[in-house]
């Protein structure tokens, strides 16, 4: 069910955040969230950098900015991957079983913390997370 | 009968195998030019990352590339005129030498160099890439791996070739005329002379030809191994075998029907 629904997203709409959408493993967080002013929006290297570490400094993460996928932990991961689809600038954004990707630390609460962070952010967030798990956003 | 049943089964499972291969990489190759020929492809980032593969797959085994032209080049000069000596044919012994090494030989080993160092890199990382989503993930930001991640891998290998074999062949000029003449500027205008009738422009053509299509091979045929690796890890070794199989396969072949074309 989860996964219709996931699945039935449009790709133009909605900036997905979900374990089955991974980092660039070669690449630094801010490598990673500069691809997308870099090839979609055509800025230069020097300004989509830019870019990308003023979006990692307003989650609180700046500081990992040059760590790659596999030297960060779940929290720094799932923040790069945040940023990622928000510089998308889309009108939705959707987080995919955050449990998956936030195994170690209360979720719902560092959700909310990083959405306070957020100016200008897509005007629908929507986290999809098992039915079960419900009593963990009250 | 169940025998010939079997037979069959596996002689279809295997055509079908072979099609599907031959219609993934003539897809992938449909999907290089056509990303090529697009102009919004060619922009600064895409530039950037082309000279970044050349660094990688050129530049970085530089001073490894010069040592093994200059010792292969060394060892097969020595042998060709040592035997045109014996065999009372030294007058032709730097035709045979351009001809051996600088047409035949080095764009080979190059190609076969950068198979082995860049190409399996590149089969590993595309069919790591595919097993781990990191594809998929890139195609939902709207940056396609055709332009970001495989035509640089392309342009960077095939720019390679063509510039470690012009490298080496230059090399291997100065060393034969410094075996043949040693120090001495009296042999320079013969052997020039011979070097301009070897190197006509249809050889010329055929040598870019033939390096291009070296440096394509060494770059696609992996990546096409890579794309086609079925999204479970265990399969990445058997990707890279394949691919690189494939490798081996298409430069002897591309080799094989260069040689052909000169000289039957």
């Amino acid at each position: 069910m989860l996964t219709e629904s996931v699945n039935s997203l449009s790709d133009e709409q909605t900036a997905l955040v979900s374990l089955d959408l991974p980092l660039r493993a070669n690449l630094s967080a801010r490598e990673n969230v500069a691809l997308i002013p870099l090839y979609q929006k055509h800025f230069d290297a020097a300004e989509s950098s830019r870019q990308a570490q003023a979006l990692l400094d307003q989650l609180g993460f700046g500081a990992i900015s040059d760590k790659r996928d596999p030297d960060m932990n779940p929290s720094e991961r799932f923040v790069t991957k945040l940023a990622r689809a928000l510089i998308l600038k889309r009108p939705q954004l959707v987080i995919e079983r955050p449990g998956a990707m936030l195994y170690d630390i209360p979720y719902p609460a560092f959700l909310r913390g990083l959405a306070f962070r957020i100016e200008n952010g897509p005007a629908k967030w929507e986290v999809f997370d098992f039915d079960w798990n419900r009593p963990l956003y009250d | 009968m169940e025998f010939l049943l079997n037979f069959i089964e596996r002689t279809g499972a295997k055509a079908a195998g072979w099609w599907s291969t031959t219609y993934g990489i003539v897809s992938f190759l449909t999907d290089v030019l056509s990303t090529i020929t697009r102009h919004t492809t060619w922009n600064r980032a895409t530039l950037d990352t082309i000279a970044k593969q050349i660094y990688f797959t050129a530049v970085q085994i530089l001073h490894i590339y010069i040592i093994y032209v200059m010792a292969i080049s060394w060892v097969i000069i020595t042998i060709t005129l040592s035997t045109a000596r014996n065999v009372g044919l030294f007058d032709a012994a730097t035709e045979m030498i351009i001809r051996v090494l600088l047409l035949e030989l080095l764009p080979f080993l190059t190609a076969l160099l950068i198979a082995l160092r860049s190409g399996s890199a590149i089969n590993t990382e595309v069919a790591l890439m595919k097993v781990n989503n990191e594809l998929d993930a890139l195609s939902h930001c709207k940056v396609e791996p055709m332009q970001f991640e495989f035509l640089p891998r392309i342009a960077g290998g095939v720019i390679s070739v063509i510039g470690l074999t012009v490298l080496g062949s230059v090399l291997t000029t100065i060393l034969a005329y410094l075996s043949i003449y040693g120090m001495s500027a009296t042999g320079f205008s013969t052997f020039s002379t011979t070097i301009a009738t070897v190197f006509s422009v249809n050889i010329l053509l055929g040598l870019a030809v033939k390096c291009t299509f070296f440096g394509l091979a060494v770059t696609t045929l992996p990546m096409a191994a890579g794309i086609e690796t079925p999204k479970k890890l265990f399969m990445v070794p058997v990707s890279v075998l394949r691919g690189m199989m494939r490798v081996f396969l298409a430069l002897v072949l591309i080799e094989v029907l260069s040689l052909a074309l000169k000289y039957i």
